[in-house]
């Protein structure tokens, strides 16, 4: 049934070719709603589980330390198969009038999906790197052809940025399956055990793998100070693959950390947490000032995200249940908030063809409805209590502050002190005040359409969801991330004891 | 005498008379005929090897008839014919004559020959029997100046390091006593390979191999020769006349380097050269700055074949590696990424010479807006470019996936690091191309090229393979594994 879940959208991107370009919307959407069912259906059977369900194995290159095409997921993974599924049918709403051949954009988004499908999947490293790999290339074209007038440069920087950290990955991944002769995800964790391969410990080769590893992920997530290709990326991205590229692309940094990076190197993870957890530091505290410094909403949006990511970074260096738990609540929420806020960002410039938030003002009087939903995912973003950014931001905090680097914890609150001023901010100047004429114009301002509102309120519903019952989306997850925590606290004594 | 072996050669031989004379009779009347009989003679020669004796015979005491020529022939054979074929959709030279037919096979039996020597007379002479052809082939367009300029410097280059290595092969026979490589492996068990006059001599004669294989510092003919020549002839030269060169450079160092008996089965090479010593550290050094130099001047071409000349540089940097680790896991990835290369730079430079005969220039800006108004070939050009870089899940990933776990595998890690992160840089000048085809949007009147079914044959013949072969390779490592010692190791089989 995954292979069915990770192939169907390559069937899809097929159609779309073949088919006449009108129709390639509606394949898309069809492709994706088959894949939130298919996803709802796995979840079923997954959902809260710490084994791997659903497995599916077969031998593909025996000759080379045995690599097969191993499929798995367990709760962990399957919370993340459900918010690509769900993100990725919003972001086919969002690009509906896309006109610029929608043909090569259809196809190109399905491939994407199943991309990302198949790195939540995959349990062999071989077909793990294949995957991740894989969704550049679409992304690539998919930024480069449908982007903003400086899309050339976005697209070859992102391009640069995330093949060269692929490249440490593989280093480290080429060097593990030497040692250990097996490219199986689930049999390398067990190997690793509370040391880690590669020899364990928290120097020498282990070190090194681990630093290659964390770093190819880090500019995935994007950590300070990788993060750089972000902003130019979400800026010149149509809006649809902004919210694609925030709300699940990022995530399978994080993902590659908990499932590969600090399983397989427990202990020199924790001999670097100290180093992660500055860095995390810096992340949301600089993240912030420089969102809070933009004019351009779309980029201030952008930083926010650096900054968010940064309190996944830091319950990741803290080890604890709390911190993993909040890392990963943080990526769900953020997964959902940004999407919301580059729809939101996308909906103001169709109409205003511009972001320059100096520019705006008073549209809450030229656009009520809309302006209730900027309003709502502001102050999602900004960890409103009662909406899914709070408690992600809270566990997270609450997770860190009972790990080693309190003080990391601590400073990471003058963060947050930062995203509420930023937000309020660009609130009141955007959305308050006194009203342009200009916008008063309703043919050239009408309010949110229905299609507009179809991908805005599934997003606020989820985030207002999460926001009130954390346990049903923790529930499916916590147990995998408690037992890596376990392991990781071992791993973090025994660097101590030494 | 057993010439069962030679039948290729022979067929080969047969083929360029053949050529050279029914162009003498025919011309004018059957101009087809020529190019028939030479497609002709290469499939059949292609087909014979498949069918020669592997069983490591000496034939005439200087060729060694195994599984390693063998395939090397085959190769090259097919090379040719889709070189030739290739030729008459390309960019010039579209109606081949036969002193080029004829110059063509002659360049392929000199690589089938170079692959099978084990004496060095042998050796040297079939290595002039590759090059001397490849100069009048680059030169073939008379009214071209940028062609003779090319041919020029390809001739000088190429009459200096082939002195410097005959110089070098002076030595090492007078070290063995004799020509063949067997003499000079007993004189080198004798001790004879601990005089400084081999080294100075194994230095010599690489670069008579570094002048074929365009490695620095003997690469300065590549980009203009391959600019100068009809993209054909430049996917011919990078692909067929750099393996046979590589195929040469690994029989002559295999066949020196046999460890003691006593450890068959196990690591065999290392007797001459152990790990660490002088020369495989000067190859290493070689590989570094060869893929390194290639990959950085790459970044500044503006014209595709300049472009692939310098790619292809960065290429044999990445070969040359893999035989500077020199183990035979390091071996059988050398052989891998030979065939991967093979496929796609051949692919590489022949849609190449497509486009610039559409479009009339090679100036990667004049590809605006192509990808989207002829897909298929966009599609096509993507996947090779894309594996040339080394993304999966193309042959070319898979390749450089072996050649960096055999670098990895000897402990070599920072020579793995460079390569890898090689290939991350040469994705800048690879996704330019692209960013020209797909990404920028036409300026002014746009050329809509016509392409006929035999353009989108070519480029689906060429391109097929690069995607294949990504995801279904085991067959070929394991062929690969199999060549090296019973071949190149002296082992039985």
């Amino acid at each position: 049934m995954l292979s069915l879940l990770i192939f169907l959208p390559v069937l899809g991107a097929l159609l779309c070719w073949l088919l006449p370009a009108g129709q390639a919307r509606w394949v898309n959407l069809l492709a994706n709603l088959a894949t939130c069912v298919l996803a709802g259906m796995v979840a079923v059977e997954a959902a809260g589980s710490t084994s791997y369900r659903l497995e599916a194995q077969h031998a593909w290159i025996p000759a080379f330390y045995g690599i097969s095409y191993h499929v798995g997921v367990d709760g962990f993974a399957v919370s993340l198969l459900l918010l690509t599924a769900f993100v990725s049918t919003l972001g086919v709403l969002a690009s509906w009038n896309i006109e610029k051949s929608p043909k090569g954009y259809h196809a190109m988004y399905l491939l994407l999906l199943c991309g990302m499908l198949g790195v939540f999947c995959a349990l062999d490293l071989f077909l793990f790197y294949l995957f991740w790999e894989v969704m550049l290339l679409p992304m690539y074209f998919l930024i480069g052809i449908w982007g903003g007038p400086r899309r050339q440069y976005a697209s070859i920087k992102f391009f640069l940025y995330t093949l060269f950290g692929s490249v440490l990955l593989l280093a480290a991944v080429i060097m593990i399956v030497l040692k250990h002769q097996t490219w199986s995800i689930p049999e390398l964790t067990a190997a690793a055990g509370t040391s880690g391969l590669l020899g364990g410990g928290a120097g020498g080769l282990a070190l090194a793998a681990f630093l290659g590893m964390f770093i190819g992920f880090a500019i995935k997530i994007p950590a300070f100070p990788f993060h750089t290709w972000l902003p130019d990326a979400h800026v010149e991205a149509p809006t649809p693959i902004s919210m694609i590229l925030a709300g699940v692309l990022l995530k399978m940094g994080g993902y590659g950390m908990m499932r590969i990076a600090y399983p397989f190197f427990p202990e020199a993870a924790a001999g670097m947490g100290a180093v992660i957890s500055a860095l995390s530091v810096i992340a949301i505290v600089y993240g912030a000032l420089v969102a809070m410094a933009q004019n351009d909403l779309k980029k201030m949006i952008a930083y926010s995200s650096v900054s968010h990511m940064g309190f996944v970074t830091l319950g990741l260096a803290a080890g604890t249940p709390e911190g993993l738990n909040g890392a990963h609540y943080m990526m769900l929420a953020h997964g959902t908030i940004s999407a919301m806020l580059f729809m939101i960002v996308g909906v103001i410039y169709e109409r205003a063809h511009h972001r320059d938030i100096d520019r705006f003002g008073g549209l809450a009087w030229a656009m009520p409805r809309y302006s209730v939903l900027a309003s709502f995912a502001f102050f999602a973003s900004l960890g409103l209590p009662g909406l899914s950014g709070f408690i992600a931001e809270i566990t997270t905090f609450i997770g860190a502050f009972n790990g080693p680097y309190k003080l990391a914890a601590l400073v990471s609150l003058l963060g947050v002190v930062f995203t509420a001023a930023y937000y309020l901010i660009t609130l009141q100047k955007v959305y308050l005040g006194q009203t342009p004429p200009a916008y008063l114009d309703k043919a050239h301002y009408p309010d949110v359409s229905a299609r507009e509102l179809a991908v805005l309120v599934p997003l606020a519903l989820v985030t207002l969801w999460m926001g009130v019952f954390p346990a049903m989306a923790l529930d499916c997850y916590r147990d995998v991330l408690n037992g890596l925590a376990s392991t990781l606290s071992a791993a973090h004594a025994a660097v101590v004891a030494r | 005498m057993d010439l069962a072996a030679l039948l290729p050669a022979i067929l080969l031989t047969a083929g360029v008379l053949a050529v050279i004379v029914a162009d003498l009779l025919g011309r004018g009347t059957s101009p087809g005929t020529p190019l028939t009989l030479a497609v002709g003679a290469l499939l059949l020669a292609g087909w014979a090897a498949m069918h020669v004796p592997t069983d490591g015979r000496l034939v005439l005491g200087a060729l060694r008839a195994d599984r390693f020529g063998q395939v090397m022939t085959l190769l090259c054979c097919g090379v040719g014919v889709v070189s030739l074929l290739a030729t008459t959709r390309g960019e010039a030279l579209r109606k081949p004559g036969g002193e080029f037919l004829a110059l063509v096979l002659v360049a392929v039996l000199g690589m089938s020959t170079l692959s099978m020597a084990v004496d060095l007379v042998t050796l040297y002479l079939a290595f002039e029997m590759v090059s001397i052809p490849s100069y009048v082939l680059v030169g073939m367009r008379r009214a071209d100046r940028l062609a003779n300029e090319a041919s020029m410097k390809y001739v000088l280059f190429g009459s200096v390091s082939s002195g410097l290595m005959l110089f070098g092969l002076t030595w090492l026979v007078g070290l063995a006593g004799g020509t063949s490589l067997e003499a000079l492996r007993a004189a080198l068990a004798n001790g004879a390979a601990e005089q400084p006059v081999f080294y100075v001599a194994c230095a010599l004669v690489l670069a008579g191999f570094s002048f074929k294989v365009s490695a620095v510092p003997f690469h300065f003919w590549a980009p203009d020769v391959y600019a100068g020549a009809p993209a054909a002839v430049g996917g011919f030269l990078a692909v067929a006349s750099k393996a046979a060169g590589f195929a040469g450079l690994v029989r002559v160092m295999g066949s020196l380097d046999l460890a003691a008996p006593a450890l068959e089965g196990a690591e065999r090479l290392g007797r001459v050269w152990p790990k660490g010593s002088a020369f495989l550290g000067l190859l290493a050094a070689v590989a570094v700055l060869t893929m390194t130099v290639g990959n950085l001047a790459a970044l500044r071409q503006r014209e595709i074949k300049r472009l692939l000349a310098w790619s292809s540089i960065a290429h044999a940097g990445y070969l040359l590696l893999a035989l500077s680790v020199w183990s035979q896991g390091a071996l059988a990835a050398m052989l891998f990424y030979l065939v991967a290369y093979l496929f796609m730079n051949l692919a590489a430079f022949l849609l190449a010479g497509v486009m610039i005969r559409e479009l009339g220039t090679g100036d990667v800006e004049a590809f605006r807006g192509l990808g989207r108004r002829v897909p298929w070939l966009g599609i096509a050009f993507a996947i090779v470019l894309f594996s040339l870089t080394g993304l999966p899940p193309l042959f070319g990933f898979v390749a450089k996936l072996q050649v960096f776990t055999a670098i990895f595998e000897q402990g070599y890690v920072w020579l793995g690091v460079i390569g890898l992160v090689n290939g991350a840089i040469s994705l800048y000048y690879y996704a330019r191309i692209l960013s020209s085809m797909y990404l920028a949007d036409p300026e002014g009147e746009v050329k809509v090229p016509r392409l006929s079914w035999a353009d989108g044959l070519l480029a689906l013949v060429l391109v097929a393979p690069v995607l294949v072969l990504g995801l279904w390779w085991g067959w070929i490592l394991e062929w690969a594994r199999a060549v090296v010692p019973v071949t190149l190791l002296g082992m039985g089989g």
